[in-house]
């Protein structure tokens, strides 16, 4: 290594070492049993007691950031851990020391990054992304220019105090989503606007390790909000949810202005209030699936399920979002484009859980997990939707992808 | 790239029995199975990294592993959670690290005969998540039940929080198959049977295969007792204003002869005081308060609903002020989630440091409990004084038996350890400090382990002189079973067994 490389890593042990040594001398492990990851390759280099056990021994000398870069590949950052954690559950709030695994991962990501070892698949992304500004999303051409194609029209204007983010997997792939909120929203009486050039939130690259990408992708977008007068953010992915909430904070400090909206925990809200009614019976029998950013980091569980009780018609089966601490579509956190097997099989299983219940139809409420999720569910006949799908076809608005 | 700490003969052979996807040879891999939870010699980590992990998912992979180790003279440990308290699953002499994680399938669950049978490799409470719907539970119930799995829990004779009402780990074993040392692959159980409860046929082999710690083999497979999930659950704490008192309505509460009684548990002065100044969940309880009772019950609620008018009258009677039913249930309720809370504990100063957690568990007869207490606290206190890394968390003592919990308890002293300090003195003082305890131990007939085992340095060497001639008899044993001295080498002093 070189010094400055050495230099990195003292400095990375330095700020981890307390934290990871709560987990280290406790050795409980019970986090062994709620993570998507360990569930499915029963290894224990991929346990979240690994990824803090490693920074131990990192300061004993006897590993290197080169030895266990690979290993913090297998997390979907869900957070499940985090509240498994014996130590959040009952020093957390004394000590306000909560495990902090999922930032734990981030930061050793980015210690690899910064050391010049990188992962082929993520390398790839992200440079692709940087290429294109948004992520080269698969089975369909990504170009900036067609950023907004999924709004074709829908008679959306551009500007205003609120803006629609709209993720990468939805503007380019999973069309349908993007125009269901466009409408519900419409509908609901929502005044909001489109930015002027949208580029990706910047998050999956702060999330495999590249925090410098990550702040250009950061300070296009909150140029273009302050550029059109926005104030408030729409997020419809969870990810991207996470990132204005998590991520941007920390690159704008005091200066970052933003309301960060969820489109569930609004669209609860027109339901609730009377804007926005469910009529359309839809005669399905339902699960929904507690997207891991909304649920395990966010405690974004009750408006999803106030939602889809809201919709008539709907047998909805709902599995408690505590126990769905341990469910996962594998999705997150860069695990589907550098072990997308590991993805497959985590989505498998979310769907053995789904078929237990005798439901025809996964809801989720990200994006991201669809298409897992989706693929999962067709050798089961389960098929996977998103939820403001469900709410636009119950509001009796058209539900199409763009045909452009 | 990682060298291979093995030869690429003895690689070439792993990956022909498990594929390359069950052979791991990178050092994190080696690195993050050998320790179990603290007190661990941190400092000293690298002498116990295995040269090989390996993941098998089948009997017959294990047998192959044990028979390739008995060709090349290669160590094999086996660990299934790698959470108990003894270092069973920690590697002394390198070799082949035996990971039997991927081994969790529940293989039948006979609802007729009443018996679940499971890889080891499985977890209580996920598979006790499958079996609720069936109305029946597995109810081996140890503090760590969200995380150890069923191979440890026999491997190191595991202790049950419900233990008295419905045993500990070894008395809800039907039968089980087992990888010997030599790869030779058996199933003991009662007699022949599988699914016998009893049985009087031959040497009673199969309680040989409790406590071992992987040096007697590996076991792949267990057929479990299912018992009906408990219709009621009770739980009362009562205070007292003295220990003595509190000794005494333990003892009357533990003698009641309920069927139902699953435990009870005293705490001592210390552990108020540890829990006052330093459990951020302690529920408030007034300064008069010097010792508390917890007892538990479970079972049917024709059972259950008039024992506990029993207990609640019993515990008053003795001398005990019920504490509420939010201590009451909220603490129980929690028992796993509050095991081993580390994270800090205090200098004498009263300076807070961050400390992991020693668990000292011998098992002792009621007689002696108030005379043993004393002397562990005065020990403690010694070490406290003179090193500065230590503190001393309070004792609790629960009842033992199963079946019949009134005769003798495991007695636990929690002491902090500041880890982050240990160099070589103050590790050597650490284990004198457990020596000195478990001298105090011995003294009062008792013995060094109820639950964790006894195979920890600080322990081990005090081994040969508790069991006596019975330890001539396991060195016997050991090598007849172990002729190559492959199965987890130099546990247990079984080295020994070899010389001559």
């Amino acid at each position: 290594m070189t010094t400055e490389a050495e230099d990195q890593q003292r400095e990375f042990v330095e700020r981890w070492r307390d934290p990871a040594y709560g987990c280290f001398s406790s050795g409980h492990k019970f986090c062994r049993n709620v993570c998507p990851v360990m569930q499915v390759t029963q290894n224990e280099n991929h346990s979240p007691t690994a990824f803090h056990a490693n920074i131990v021994a990192m300061e004993q000398g006897a590993l290197t950031v080169a030895d266990v870069a690979e290993d913090y590949v297998h997390c979907t950052q869900c957070g499940a851990c985090e509240l498994r954690c014996p130590n959040t559950l009952m020093a957390g709030d004394f000590y306000r020391a909560r495990t902090r695994t999922v930032d734990v991962v981030k930061a050793m990501r980015a210690l690899a990054v910064d050391s010049g070892i990188e992962q082929p698949n993520w390398k790839r992304w992200v440079e692709a992304t940087v290429d294109r500004k948004n992520e080269p999303v698969l089975d369909v051409p990504v170009a900036q220019e067609n950023v907004a194609n999924w709004a074709d029209g829908l008679g959306l204007g551009v500007g205003g105090e609120t803006v629609l983010f709209v993720d990468c997997e939805a503007a380019f792939y999973r069309t349908t989503l993007p125009r269901a909120v466009a409408r519900i929203l419409q509908k609901g009486g929502v005044d909001f606007g489109l930015m002027r050039e949208q580029w990706c939130c910047g998050g999956p690259a702060a999330e495999m390790g590249y925090v410098a990408r990550s702040r250009e992708f950061a300070v296009h977008n909150v140029a273009d909000w302050r550029g059109i007068g926005a104030s408030r953010i729409i997020t419809l992915d969870p990810h991207d949810y996470i990132t204005f909430t998590e991520d941007y904070p920390k690159y704008f400090g005091v200066d970052y202005e933003f309301e960060i909206v969820h489109i569930t925990e609004l669209v609860a809200e027109l339901i609730r209030d009377g804007k926005l009614s469910l009529m359309v019976p839809i005669e399905r029998v339902a699960t929904y699936h507690d997207p891991c950013r909304l649920n395990k980091r966010k405690g974004i569980h009750k408006s999803p399920r106030e939602i889809l009780r809201a919709i008539p018609g709907l047998d909805f089966r709902d599995v408690d979002h505590v126990t769905q601490w341990s469910y996962c579509s594998g999705a997150g956190g860069g695990l589907s484009i550098e072990r997308p097997e590991i993805t497959a099989a985590i989505s498998q299983q979310r769907l053995d859980r789904a078929a237990a219940l005798d439901v025809d139809l996964l809801v989720s409420a990200c994006v991201w997990s669809e298409r897992p999720l989706a693929a999962a569910g067709e050798t089961r006949d389960i098929e996977v939707r998103d939820l403001m799908e469900l709410v636009a076809e119950s509001a009796g608005l058209e539900v199409t992808a763009v045909t452009t | 790239m990682t060298t291979m700490a093995i030869s690429d003969a003895l690689y070439d052979e792993l990956v022909g029995i498990l594929g390359e996807d069950g052979v791991l040879t990178g050092k994190p891999a080696r690195w993050n199975r050998t320790r179990t939870p603290a007190p661990f010699p941190v400092h000293r980590w690298k002498e116990y990294v295995p040269d090989v992990v390996v993941l098998p998912r089948t009997t017959e992979q294990v047998a192959e592993i044990v028979r390739l180790a008995n060709r090349t003279g290669t160590p094999v440990v086996p660990r299934a959670a790698g959470t108990g308290l003894t270092d069973g699953a920690t590697p002394l002499r390198g070799g082949i690290l035996l990971d039997v994680k991927r081994m969790n399938e529940i293989r039948e669950i006979d609802l007729v005969d009443r018996t679940v049978t499971v890889q080891p490799g499985i977890n209580m409470l996920k598979l006790n998540e499958v079996l609720q719907p069936h109305g029946v539970m597995f109810p081996d119930n140890p503090a760590s039940y969200p995380c150890s799995m069923v191979g440890g829990r026999i491997g190191t004779s595991g202790w049950s929080l419900i233990g008295a009402r419905y045993g500990h780990t070894r008395d809800l074993v039907c039968s089980m198959e087992v990888v010997l040392p030599t790869g030779d692959v058996i199933r003991v159980g009662e007699g022949g049977g599988r699914k016998l409860r009893k049985a009087s046929t031959g040497y009673t082999i199969k309680p040989l295969f409790f406590g071992h710690e992987g040096t007697l083999g590996v076991v792949t497979e267990a057929t479990l007792e299912l018992v009906p999930r408990p219709q009621a659950e009770f739980a009362a704490f009562f205070g007292y204003r003295d220990y003595d008192t509190a000794w005494r309505s333990t003892g009357a509460l533990a003698k009641s002869g309920f069927a139902t009684l699953a435990g009870v548990v005293l705490f001592d002065e210390w552990k108020l005081a540890y829990l006052r100044r330093d459990d951020e969940a302690y529920i408030e309880q007034p300064d008069w308060l010097k010792s508390v009772v917890a007892v538990a019950m479970y079972g049917n609620k024709a059972e259950v609903v008039p024992a506990a008018r029993e207990i609640m009258r019993i515990g008053r009677e003795s001398g005990g002020s019920y504490l509420g039913d939010e201590i009451s249930q909220g603490d129980w309720a929690a028992r796993h989630d509050r095991y081993a809370i580390p994270l800090h504990g205090r200098l004498r100063t009263g300076e807070v440091a961050p400390m992991s957690w020693h668990c000292e568990d011998a098992a002792l007869n009621y007689s002696v409990l108030p005379r043993v207490r004393e002397e562990w606290h005065a020990i403690a206190d010694h070490y406290i004084r003179r090193y500065g890394i230590f503190d001393d968390w309070g004792m609790f003592a629960y009842t033992n038996g199963a079946y019949k919990p009134w005769g003798d308890y495991l007695v636990e002293i929690d002491i902090g350890i500041w880890e982050q300090k240990l160099d070589d003195e103050m590790w050597e003082a650490w284990l004198n400090c457990k020596r000195e305890i478990t001298e105090v131990t011995l003294r009062y007939g008792g013995s060094i382990s109820a639950c964790h085992g006894a195979s920890r340095a600080g322990d081990v060497e005090y081994v040969p002189q508790e069991l006596g001639g019975a330890f001539d008899v396991m060195k016997k044993i050991k090598r007849a079973l172990d002729p190559n001295n492959v199965m987890n080498p130099g546990k247990y002093l079984l080295d020994q067994a070899y010389e001559d």
